[in-house]
């Protein structure tokens, strides 16, 4: 007797074949058959008539090392139809590190996440100090799968203490440090993961940007040894360093036969050559036989602000600038004074500034009534009788400045432009960034983008190359051995959805991280059923209990 | 070296970071006629607006790159 049997669905297996038609038994954790009118007794059927059948989709770029240890589901992502990330990444792990060292490294995951202190203190024991006491810990409760990265800067603070965030590291240092990635891909890490770009609480480089090429080298040469990945945050803002570094990774890609992935890439129109410049290094490195994958993001890049803190959002108008970057009492007096006000509104142009700021949305989570969070400032503007510049002064005054607008869809949104981006075999779609930037901006629901943007606005990929691209292309980067697609005796990872209005919801925020902290999130739209190891997860709008999630075992 | 030897700021405009904050590109063209984007955070973008040009974005196209520089992000740091 099977344990589910998803019946009549659509089923796009992941490996970038036609839809067909079929049955998805799944017994025992894993795919039991996959074919049309499966015979054979189920204790759960689940009619997927209507809907598509495909294998669980894959993030390969999150943060959620913290969360995972309270929160098994990383919610909301397994909603998404999410069943497998990857966190630890941009030289950030919870392991190893020794208990001396995990201020520090807490400092740099609020930096990076924007949790609150309660997340370290008050949700969950710290119970290792080495990767394998990590691995434990997390395998208590998981209810999606992970492959964890180790993290360079970690790995560096347990060797070289201190020292790891102000030089470069001695050759039996290096070697030191070898041994302890060794110690943790044989615990079961995915790769090692690095950063030439990220800062911590005080604005100090992490600890991987100390590191020498020839460290660099030594620490490739053990993921040689396990055939693992090198993960790296490049110069993102940068094209020419980035380009530099897709040639390291390249050449460290062909000497120690490791996979390599980079992220960010992302196109913007105001850099346009950027992106393109990019994949082409990546092509030609490719061509050598390097492994190189540029991670890029569905989902646009919106831009937030409030007037708490000045923004460039308002760079192109002068007196805004400079009554922006007053201090916080000086600016309060210039915003309340109507010869100022009226001047400021004057320059936002004849309209009011209803060109430049009129679609700007009230986000929430801050002190804004929730009357008006989602709503445009025009509409509001409008309804209160003033031009959209002077209702975001007011409307800010009214809160103590703490109202945060969001500008949508400012980079990485010119849907003809990344669509082929996407579609080109040699981009990895990833870099969501799950788990992360938790007060800034939602990192979920790029799957579901991926298909209403990528899929069904605008043609440029196929719905199973689409699936393809999120589940096996993603599986077999990362060596994650019999997942990412709907075969016999692979894991049952599974997601049903409606392939005619799979999407993500608006963002919003909750208050659901430890201490009531603020985050925001997007719903899942389309999902109808989440399968992680053969136990459903996720249906009809809810978390079940299930908590099969495992570590996932690697190629 | 004369003015129109100089690197020069040609075009200058607000853009989307990737952590969701505005960011200053500015573009230069160099003493050798090449043209190139720099990418600003917003604490240095506001610093070289607070510069010469006195202002808004617009203010600093035209104006000498390394002076511009050298007057506020740099003597800044």
């Amino acid at each position: 007797m099977y344990d589910i049997l998803i019946k009549n669905g659509l089923v796009v297996d992941g490996s970038g074949a036609p839809g067909y038609l079929a049955d998805v038994a799944l017994k025992d954790g894993r795919i039991a058959g996959v074919g049309p009118d499966l015979a054979g007794e189920a204790r759960r059927v689940i009619d997927a008539k209507g809907r598509v059948v495909a294998p669980g989709f894959i993030d390969p770029h999150t943060h959620f090392d913290v969360q995972l240890l309270w929160d098994g589901a990383a919610k909301p992502a397994l909603e998404h139809g999410i069943t497998s990330v990857v966190p630890g990444n941009c030289s950030l792990s919870l392991a190893p590190l020794r208990a001396r060292d995990r201020a520090t490294v807490v400092g740099m995951f609020q930096q990076i996440e924007e949790m609150p202190p309660e997340a370290f203190t008050q949700a969950f024991d710290w119970t290792w100090e080495d990767f394998a006491g990590y691995r434990a810990a997390l395998e208590k409760n998981l209810a999606i799968n992970v492959a964890p990265l180790v993290g360079h800067s970690v790995i560096r603070l347990w060797v070289m203490g201190a020292a790891a965030g102000q030089r470069a590291a001695q050759p039996e240092e290096i070697s030191a440090m070898g041994d302890l990635l060794r110690e943790c891909l044989e615990a079961g890490a995915v790769g090692l993961s690095t950063s030439f770009v990220d800062v911590d609480e005080n604005g100090r480089p992490v600890p991987s940007r100390h590191a020498t090429s020839e460290e660099l080298d030594g620490l490739c040469a053990v993921l040689g040894e396990f055939g693992r990945m090198l993960q790296i945050v490049p110069e993102f803002y940068d094209v020419d360093i980035t380009i530099a570094r897709i040639d390291q990774l390249a050449e460290l890609s062909l000497k120690h036969g490791i996979p390599t992935t980079l992220s960010p890439v992302f196109d913007s129109l105001a850099t346009p050559d950027n992106a393109p410049r990019a994949l082409a290094r990546v092509a030609e490195q490719a061509a050598r036989g390097a492994r190189v994958w540029p991670q890029m993001q569905t989902r646009p890049i919106d831009i937030s602000f409030s007037l708490l803190r000045p923004s460039l959002f308002f760079g192109r108008f002068p007196r805004w600038v400079r009554v922006l970057r007053l201090p916080l009492a000086e600016r309060l007096a210039a915003l309340t004074d109507p010869e100022t006000v009226a001047k400021l509104v004057a320059d936002t142009g004849p309209d009011g500034g209803d060109r430049y700021m009129g679609d700007l949305v009230v986000r929430g989570g801050d002190r804004a009534p929730a009357g008006i969070v989602g709503r445009t400032l025009g509409e509001i503007a409008r309804e209160r009788g003033e031009a959209p510049a002077l209702a975001l002064i007011k409307l800010s005054l009214e809160h103590g400045l703490d109202v945060a607008f969001l500008a949508a869809n400012r980079g990485h949104d010119a849907t003809d432009r990344i669509g082929p981006m996407l579609a080109n075999p040699l981009v990895h779609i990833g870099a969501s960034d799950g788990g992360a930037h938790l007060a800034s901006f939602a990192t979920y629901g790029d799957t579901g983008y991926l298909f209403s943007e990528y899929v069904r606005k605008s043609g440029a990929l196929s719905l199973e190359a689409a699936v393809r691209k999120i589940t096996a292309d993603t599986a077999e980067i990362w060596g994650l051995k019999e997942r990412g697609r709907l075969r016999e005796g692979w894991a049952g990872d599974v997601v049903v959805f409606d392939p005619d209005t799979i999407a993500r919801g608006e963002e919003h925020p909750v208050f659901d991280m430890p201490g009531d902290g603020m985050r925001y999130v997007r719903d899942a739209i389309g999902i109808d059923t989440v399968v992680v190891n053969g136990q459903v997860a996720w249906t009809a709008g809810a978390y079940t209990d299930a908590a099969a999630g495992a570590i996932c075992a690697l190629t | 070296m004369t003015q129109r030897q100089e690197a020069i700021v040609v075009a200058a405009e607000i853009a989307a970071g990737h952590d969701g904050e505005a960011e200053l590109v500015v573009r230069v063209r160099h003493e050798n006629g090449v043209v190139s984007s720099v990418v600003l955070d917003g604490e240095t973008g506001f610093r070289l607006m607070g510069g010469p040009g006195g202002g808004g974005i617009e203010a600093l196209v035209g104006q000498p790159w390394r002076r511009l520089l050298a007057e506020t992000v740099l003597e800044g740091s």
